[in-house]
């Protein structure tokens, strides 16, 4: 699993955001100031708060019924448009994906993977494009056709407008996930044979954190490195006291599935010779430790097939053979696994130990975690939907946003610049921002390319080099705003990761920041939709 | 600036388009599918089999995404190839898998891809799992991938040769070759296959070497049509006769040393001299057989004044031992004799005893081996330029002399197979290592 | 009370630039007016004299570049008097897909109006323009004609004590253009207050109290219609058809009170007039021929 459930800084995040948010703020009011006195000497002065004014007083007079009655223009409009026909696609695409999908993987459990897979991306990328044209293309088309002059001479605020359209859209493409979604779910119920209907399951894990020891017991960050290119795993070398230590907090009765404790693992392998092939892997073991009663509880010997779960049960009440003879048991003891392995504070500690010489297990922190009772398919899924709709507001929000100042297909393409960068392009913004990438200033690139230099020369000294550094600087500071302001839309697809696994959508991991993401959009969205209407004059010329 | 009026800037506009449009329809018009129609590109395509259909099976879906995508297919597919090399280092076999099938959506008829995908899900990805009928699944997936390449491109002999090289070498040469080829002839998922093997890899039950003879002789046939780039040719020709050596070697390595092993080596001395060796390649003197007698070289020479017998004798022993021709037809010819077989099952008993545990057994087979073996090499004294050859008796001095460490007695002076030890001392270390592991003598 | 201004409009400017802030077109240069309650107020003008963004400037579409406008006391870009304002554009700009009770619905909503007030008023409105047969019909299908007409419809919904209209009869027929006509002249008799601009002089003649004629985006001319109309030193009489003798001696009269005879002849009846009653006649005797008041016909009796 490549997915690292991180819990979210909720504050750090609010804090991020109120730096960026009021810098931006205080930026735009001082520009507003310097141009307005400029312009128009004490008059402009005054009239920029004026204006800063106007904005609270027109957002604490709006009215829910004006709203109302656009959002439902708004719906009105898109359905006489015939945008149910995006129905009929979904309808075809679904009738058929049947056929392409089954043959795509011969593994029962892979092709359960691949048809949530399919249902999900399908379903976000018929409605997120429609709605982000609908958004971009129907206030620019009202302001063209000029049917907004017959609303603007009513008493309606301009960013009632905004906000009806906001909402309107937003409410419409609800509705179509949640028809889509069902039928989506119908479809994958119906799909999924029955020998693979086990997989349709909400899991709901509870990760933990992971140290390691050494060969000789000492404590470390990280275990071996193999030389893996991808350094998310860290190796334990067999038969030597290397360990990776796992120690979950929170555990209790309640985690159990069947008054049993669940262990779900998926290690790497690496081996330094062949061993015995034909075991099917690995040999490990746990080990659950509570150092205050000073118990020490190994498992038997665990086989570890790779790139599967591997499961283990323990069953709440076991035997206790005392295998380092010290400490209060005896053996033979009974013991309780909640009672007496999990600490007085519900920690939990899982030692994980290779059997095997000369072998190696790898393992990162999501590869072991305490399978607590699952939960629906449907309650994954809704929320995997719910991972659609998030973006999907945004998008509205930014689409509609962005047409209060532009044209329509200035707005689309826009918009869709926007929502693909922050799709694909965020972690290779951050990388040259973090300047891990080396001589990664566009000019600079260039002038290597055309000079033939490679990376690691250092640039002759010279009007070039103060040139070329100067105008970098300028473009890494714009690709610093772009960070700022781009919406991180990875966070999104997130979610369907989680249900294609077969697990619940973590809310401190996916949920929440999907949510926060969004939210953070709002305000600002609403002050920009808000100016750029209220400065505009509506006449399209 | 400009002077013409509305009308002549008009008129001027469409004149333009006019001359503009002359090239494009001279050169673009599309061909009609009859010989000789279309525009001047049409029939280039045409003239060098350049039409998607002509290239191999036409996938509608690939053709519709690549007129979806207008040009930028090849943009699309480097921003593919870079996510798939993504998910290999993440180790997300199942999406690494879908990417490379979007790939091949994409450049449906660009060999390397084939190639390289294909070798890449059988040997690398296969290697990153740990089970052995994991592995097996991948080695059937790289399989399964370049078949379908087979079906989109008639005209790559290459990806024929690189389907069978999979089936034989990657199957059958192995570090776990003898699972691989147990699974070969029952797949792992017993439950879906019934106790069968895969219907797509091997639908009618045979050896893997065998299918990997069929492949390479499918991709001999497509090679008189359409060149090769991998090898020399004829080395690229003698593939299938190898693969049948393969398939008698490979039961001999099992200890099968019934009829079936001893038809399979009397089938491949057939094919060999009277197939491979009949068949005429061409050197910078003209063309060779292999397989000759002094008529057919006279006649060769006399097709050409400027070549002489001379000539023809010179290049046919030059490509006899670049093929290795004349060790391949002894070694086939010796596997059909009775005491050829003796010495290899001697030996091969030997070993099995040896790791059973039973070394007196064991030392009364190996020597019975080593001394059948030796006969066999006096006998036909070429088969020592071949690696395996070599090798089997070494390894039989090997575990013969470790015997006599561990009970303590003295290597004596004079053995059978003693000349071959002392020539080839340089292998020993190698070989014992390999031992060492694979009878886990410590 | 009658003079209570309702729109001052002083200094008015309006400069349109392009792209770059240059300066692309003078539409309206300094123009002041004021425009009492209770009057209809006509603003004249060829095509592109700066009819229309003098009333886009009053409704806050458009910016002024100098001057100043109180609408209903208030500055024009303030919202809240638009409740008291209706405004019915140049080409009824309405949403299409809609009909035309939804088109009444949609905007009574925008008003501080009860639901059922709203209600009564979209249906009252719709009887009045004459669109009882065509309410549920989207707007897209709709005749020009008809259009217009919700358009007006729509501009009343608030019962406005301001009423804007531009171009309120372009497109319409000469009974469109009569009804049109008549419900402006009714709008005053409520004492609300009517800003109409066209071009179509006859229409604004026959309904405006006052108007002001815009040149090039500067005010030409501002008065009372009959003050601007009435030639000063002529008569005019009427009478009913009359021999020859009677004409000559009419002459004669005319000459002993040293007047001049200009012309004398048969009126002939305006076009619009003869249409009128034409399709009145028709509304009268359905399934007749119409035979208009000619020669041929006295001669034919």
């Amino acid at each position: 699993m490549s997915f690292d459930p991180i819990p979210y800084d909720l504050l750090g995040a609010f804090k991020y955001f109120l730096v960026v948010f009021g810098s931006a703020m205080l930026i735009a009011v001082v520009v507003c100031l310097i141009v307005g006195t400029l312009t128009r000497g004490a008059k402009g002065f005054t009239g920029v708060f004026r204006g800063i004014f106007d904005f609270f007083v027109q957002i604490t007079h709006v009215s829910c019924r004006r709203i109302w009655s656009l959002t439902v223009l708004t719906i009105r409009e898109a359905l006489r448009q015939k945008i149910l026909f995006v129905f009929i696609i979904f309808a075809v695409l679904f009738m058929f994906a049947g056929w392409f999908l089954s043959g795509a993987a011969d593994r029962p459990d892979l092709q359960v993977q691949s048809y949530i897979d399919f249902v999900l991306k399908a379903i976000s990328w018929l409605v997120i494009p429609i709605m982000l044209l609908l958004a971009c293309w129907s206030l620019p088309e009202d302001i063209k056709k000029r049917t907004i002059h017959t609303v603007v001479t009513k008493p309606a605020y301009r960013i009632e407008i905004v906000m009806g359209r906001m909402l309107g859209f937003t409410l419409l493409g609800s509705a179509i996930l949640v028809v889509m979604g069902t039928i989506g779910y119908i479809w994958i119920n119906r799909q999924v044979p029955e020998t693979a209907q086990y997989k349709l399951v909400s899991k709901v894990p509870v990760y933990g954190e992971i140290v390691f020891t050494d060969r000789e017991g000492a404590l470390t960050k990280t275990g071996l490195n193999v030389g893996d290119i991808w350094d998310f795993r860290s190796y334990i070398e067999g038969a030597t006291k290397a360990r990776a230590i796992y120690k979950f907090t929170g555990i209790d009765e309640s985690d159990a599935i069947d008054d049993k404790l669940v262990l779900e693992s998926s290690f790497e392998a690496f081996r330094t010779h062949k061993g015995n092939m034909e075991k099917g892997g690995i040999l490990y073991q746990f080990i659950f430790v509570n150092e205050d009663k000073n118990l020490r509880v190994p498992s038997r010997p665990l086989i570890n097939k790779e790139y599967s779960d591997n499961v283990l049960e323990v069953k709440r009440k076991l035997k206790y053979d005392n295998p380092e003879g010290k400490g209060e048991g005896d053996a033979g003891t009974e013991i309780d696994i909640f009672d007496d392995v999990v600490d007085k504070d519900g920690n939990l500690t899982v030692e994980v130990q290779c059997l095997e010489a000369g072998q190696l297990l790898g393992m990162a922190r999501p590869d072991l975690f305490v399978r607590t009772p699952d939960r629906a398919f449907l309650a994954g899924y809704s929320k995997a939907v719910f991972g659609i709709w998030l973006p999907m507001v945004l998008v509205i929000m930014l689409g509609v946003t962005i047409s209060c100042f532009v044209k329509g297909p200035v707005a689309i393409l826009t918009t869709l610049t926007i929502v693909l960068v922050g799709f694909m392009s965020k972690e290779y913004m951050t990388e040259i921002l973090s300047g891990q990438m080396q001589a990664s200033g566009a000019i600079e690139a260039w002038y290597r390319l055309i000079t033939h230099m490679n990376s690691q020369t250092a640039l002759p000294d010279g009007p070039v080099k103060f040139i070329i550094e100067i105008v970098d600087a300028g473009i890494i500071n714009f690709l610093w705003l772009c960070q700022q302001v781009i919406p991180n839309f990875g966070i999104f697809s997130n979610m369907r990761e989680y249900v294609i696994k077969g697990f619940d959508v973590s809310w401190n991991a996916a949920l929440l920041p999907g949510i926060i993401t969004t939210a953070a959009y709002i305000l600002p969205c609403l002050i920009v939709s808000f100016y750029s209407l209220k400065l505009r004059e509506l006449e399209a010329k | 600036m400009n002077k013409l009026t509305s009308k002549q800037r008009k008129l001027a506009y469409v004149i333009a388009i006019i001359v503009l449009l002359i090239p494009v329809i001279w050169l673009g018009m599309p061909s009609t599918g009859e010989e000789g129609s279309g525009g001047e590109l049409a029939q280039l395509r045409v003239k060098h089999e350049l039409g998607e259909s002509t290239l191999g099976d036409v996938d509608p879906s690939s053709a519709s995404m690549n007129f979806v995508l207008l040009g930028l297919r090849g943009i699309a597919t480097n921003l593919l190839w870079m996510d798939a090399n993504d998910y290999q280092k993440r180790k997300e076999w199942a999406k690494l898998r879908s990417t490379v099938d979007s790939i091949i959506l994409l450049q449906p008829h660009y060999m390397k891809v084939w190639d390289f995908q294909g070798w890449n899900l059988a040997y690398n990805v296969s290697a990153e799992w740990d089970a052995v009928e994991d592995r097996y699944f991948w080695v059937k997936e790289g399989i399964k991938f370049l078949n379908e390449g087979v079906q989109r491109n008639e005209r790559f002999p290459e990806l024929d040769w690189k389907v069978a090289n999979l089936h034989g070498q990657k199957v059958g040469r192995s570090d776990e070759w003898r699972l691989f080829r147990k699974f070969y002839k029952v797949d792992p998922d017993t439950e879906r296959y019934e106790d069968g093997p895969d219907p797509e890899i091997n639908p009618e039950r045979l050896d893997n070497y065998q299918v990997a003879k069929e492949h390479f002789l499918l991709a001999n046939e497509k090679e008189l049509k359409h060149k090769q780039h991998l090898q020399m040719r004829m080395l690229f020709r003698a593939s299938p006769w190898h693969a049948q050596f393969d398939y008698a070697n490979a039961m001999q390595r099992e200890g099968t040393f019934g009829k079936q092993r001893t038809d399979a080596w009397a089938q491949g001395f057939k094919d060999w001299t009277t197939i491979f060796g009949r068949e005429e390649f061409i050197t910078p003197k003209g063309p060779i057989v292999l397989e000759w007698t002094e008529d057919d070289i006279k006649d060769l020479a006399n097709r050409d004044e400027n070549i002489s017998e001379a000539d023809v004798r010179h290049w046919t022993n030059r490509y006899q031992d670049t093929s290795n021709y004349r060790f391949w037809r002894t070694r086939a010819l010796s596997e059909s004799e009775t005491e050829t077989i003796d010495a290899h099952k001697a030996i091969y008993d030997g070993e099995q005893l040896f790791r059973s545990g039973k070394f007196d057994e064991a030392n009364v087979q190996l020597e019975k081996g080593m001394q059948l073996y030796a006969k066999v090499l006096n006998k036909y004294p070429s088969l020592l330029s071949e690696d395996l050859a070599i090798e089997e008796g070494l390894q039989a001095i090997i575990l013969w002399r470790y015997i006599h460490d561990l009970k303590g007695l003295p290597i004596p002076d004079s053995y059978p197979l003693k000349p071959l030890w002392n020539k080839e001392q340089g292998r020993v270390p190698q070989l014992e290592n390999d031992l060492r592991r694979r009878y886990g003598i410590q | 009370m009658d003079n209570e201004p309702v729109i001052q409009i002083s200094n008015l400017t309006k400069i349109y630039r392009d792209f770059w802030g240059r300066k692309k077109v003078r539409a309206l240069n300094s123009l002041s007016l004021e425009i009492k309650k209770g009057e209809i107020f006509g603003l004249l003008g060829p095509n592109g004299s700066g009819k229309t963004t003098t009333l886009k400037l009053l409704l806050g579409l458009l910016f002024p570049s100098e001057g100043d406008i109180k609408v209903l006391g208030q500055p024009a870009s303030n919202v809240e008097k638009n409740e008291r304002i209706g405004y019915l554009p140049e080409e009824s700009y309405l949403y299409r897909f809609l009909n035309a009770e939804e088109t009444l619905d949609f905007y009574g909503r925008l008003f501080k109006m009860p639901a059922k007030e709203r209600r009564e008023r979209a249906a009252e409105l719709i009887e009045k323009v004459g669109l009882g047969h065509a309410k549920r019909r989207q707007l897209k299908e709709y005749s020009k004609g008809m259009t217009r007409r919700i358009g007006l419809a729509q501009a009343l919904i608030n019962n406005p004590d301001l009423v804007m209209l531009d171009e309120p009869t372009s497109g319409l027929d000469p009974l469109g253009t009569d009804d049109m006509k008549r419900m402006i002249l009714e709008l005053k008799e409520q004492g609300k207050t009517v800003l109409m601009c066209s071009h179509l002089l006859a229409d604004v003649q026959d309904v405006c109290d006052r108007i002001a004629i815009l040149y090039g985006g500067e005010l030409k001319v501002m008065g009372r219609v009959e003050d601007l109309l009435k030639e000063q030193d002529e008569t005019q009489i009427m009478t009913s058809r009359l021999s020859d003798e009677a004409i000559k001696e009419i002459e004669q009269v005319v000459a002993k009170h040293n007047g001049k005879v200009g012309t004398i002849d048969h009126p002939t009846a305006t076009l619009e007039s003869l249409f009128l009653k034409t399709v009145q006649e028709s509304k009268d005797r359905p399934g007749q021929r119409f035979v208009p008041d000619t020669e041929e016909k006295k001669a034919s009796e």
